[in-house]
């Protein structure tokens, strides 16, 4: 059982490598205003119907990972209650790349159900 | 189960262990302190007579426990490698291509431009740690100076973390992309005796001290290299074409004729030498502020 477990973990884990970014493009694409972290962690929360697909915490490497990439910019805004939030922005690099991973997210969608249904033919 | 978000930042770190990069060590806990203490405080606005331990198991639960979440770091740092150090990697080459392809290569340019210009920190940074520093710690002999010492001990803070970016961006050395904070200590005096006894407070203090003069001394031997390179290599268009003698000693003499092949190849030798010396000098550079302003 443990082992299923564990198994069941690591596949999840492999598939929210790839899906967190397109995720997190595709929420500060939407937003009328530049989010910091635990609010888009609350956002994917509330579109999340089921159990969380991923844990919060893995967010922000992610989002370091894109600003890295030039697809978001941030900037620092000191919070009177606690410690400074780094707000998030989609930058126009970003949205073209949106456009193309939702674009790929879409084949590999196809292809996967495809050959899930195609499972049963066999 | 933690009983508070020092507990968990404690067990982060452990979880992280010693095998990581210092500085994603600093990012992730800066990172999951910033998570929870916003997600506590919102939850206690809502229920003011709940305790800590109660509201952070919910908030852990969704964060990811320590393990998770340092797993996850782990698994993202090579995506967030700094920029030279992703962009130079040198294949295998003969030793004369190692000699010239220096100049090819984009890390060896980052050092070369951070120690040119290191001057500029130098002034900014290295000057306020002087003089700030002096100007607070003479009020301190009025009860008044204590929150202008604390203000001055916590700007260090501040531009370490500006430092950290520039070093990174320029050096290629891994530094934390955000800042680092103390526990939330109750009140001004708590957050005051927290800063003091910091010994990262004095380390970045001490490097910033330390690089007042040495950005003058980078700036200065760094540009005179790479003029003293270009000037040999380009002497024999200058004094030939131009009529422009090298004029080392300042007697307007021209290079005789014969030296001026071996003048024009020790130019072109001292250029790549030159680029290399700034690698070593950014790496041993990088290491030293590395270690004096990043938590262990």
């Amino acid at each position: 059982m443990d082992q299923e477990n564990e198994i069941n973990k690591k596949f999840q884990k492999e598939l929210n490598a790839g899906t967190a970014s397109l995720v997190l493009l595709s929420i500060l694409s939407r937003a009328d205003e530049p989010l910091y972290g635990y609010r888009i962690a609350k956002l994917m929360d509330s579109e999340d119907e089921g159990a969380p697909m991923m844990k919060q915490g893995a967010l922000y490497p992610v989002l370091r990972s894109l600003h890295s990439s030039g697809l978001l910019e941030s900037y620092v805004d000191p919070s009177v209650s606690g410690p400074p939030r780094r707000y998030y922005k989609i930058t126009d690099a970003g949205l073209e790349t949106l456009k193309t991973w939702a674009q790929i997210w879409d084949q590999t969608k196809t292809f996967v159900d495809r050959a899930l249904k195609g499972r049963h033919h066999v | 189960m933690c009983k508070n978000v020092s507990e968990y930042l404690a067990k982060l770190k452990k979880e992280l262990g010693q095998s990581v990069d210092r500085a994603l060590i600093q990012d992730a806990l800066s990172d999951a302190e910033t998570h929870l203490r916003n997600a506590l405080d919102e939850e206690l606005s809502k229920n003011p007579d709940a305790s800590e331990a109660m509201l952070l198991s919910p908030l852990i639960e969704k964060y990811g426990t320590p393990n998770e979440v340092a797993s996850a770091y782990r698994t993202m740092e090579p995506h967030i490698s700094p920029a030279p150090a992703r962009i130079s990697r040198p294949g295998k080459r003969s030793l004369l291509g190692k000699f010239f392809g220096v100049l090819t290569e984009s890390g060896a340019w980052g050092a070369f431009v951070y120690l040119v210009f290191a001057f500029i920190p130098a002034v900014i940074f290295g000057g306020w740690a002087l003089f700030a520093g002096l100007v607070s710690a003479s009020m301190l002999v009025f009860i008044i100076g204590l929150p202008f010492f604390g203000g001055y001990l916590l700007s260090l803070r501040g531009i370490a973390l500006l430092e950290g970016r520039i070093i990174e961006a320029l050096l290629g050395v891994r530094m934390p992309q955000r800042p680092q904070f103390f526990q939330k200590s109750p009140g001004w005096w708590g957050k005051f005796k927290a800063l003091v006894k910091d010994p990262y407070s004095w380390k970045a203090l001490v490097y910033f001290v330390l690089l007042f003069p040495l950005g003058f001394i980078y700036s200065a031997f760094f540009s005179l290299l790479f003029a003293l390179s270009l000037s040999f290599a380009l002497s024999p268009v200058l004094e030939l074409v131009f009529r422009i003698p090298l004029d080392l000693a300042g007697d307007n003499v021209f290079t005789p004729l014969w030296l001026l092949p071996f003048v024009c190849l020790g130019g072109l030798l001292l250029l790549p030498l030159t680029f290399h010396l700034a690698k070593l000098f950014g790496r041993l550079h990088g290491r030293f502020a590395k270690s004096m302003l990043v938590r262990k």
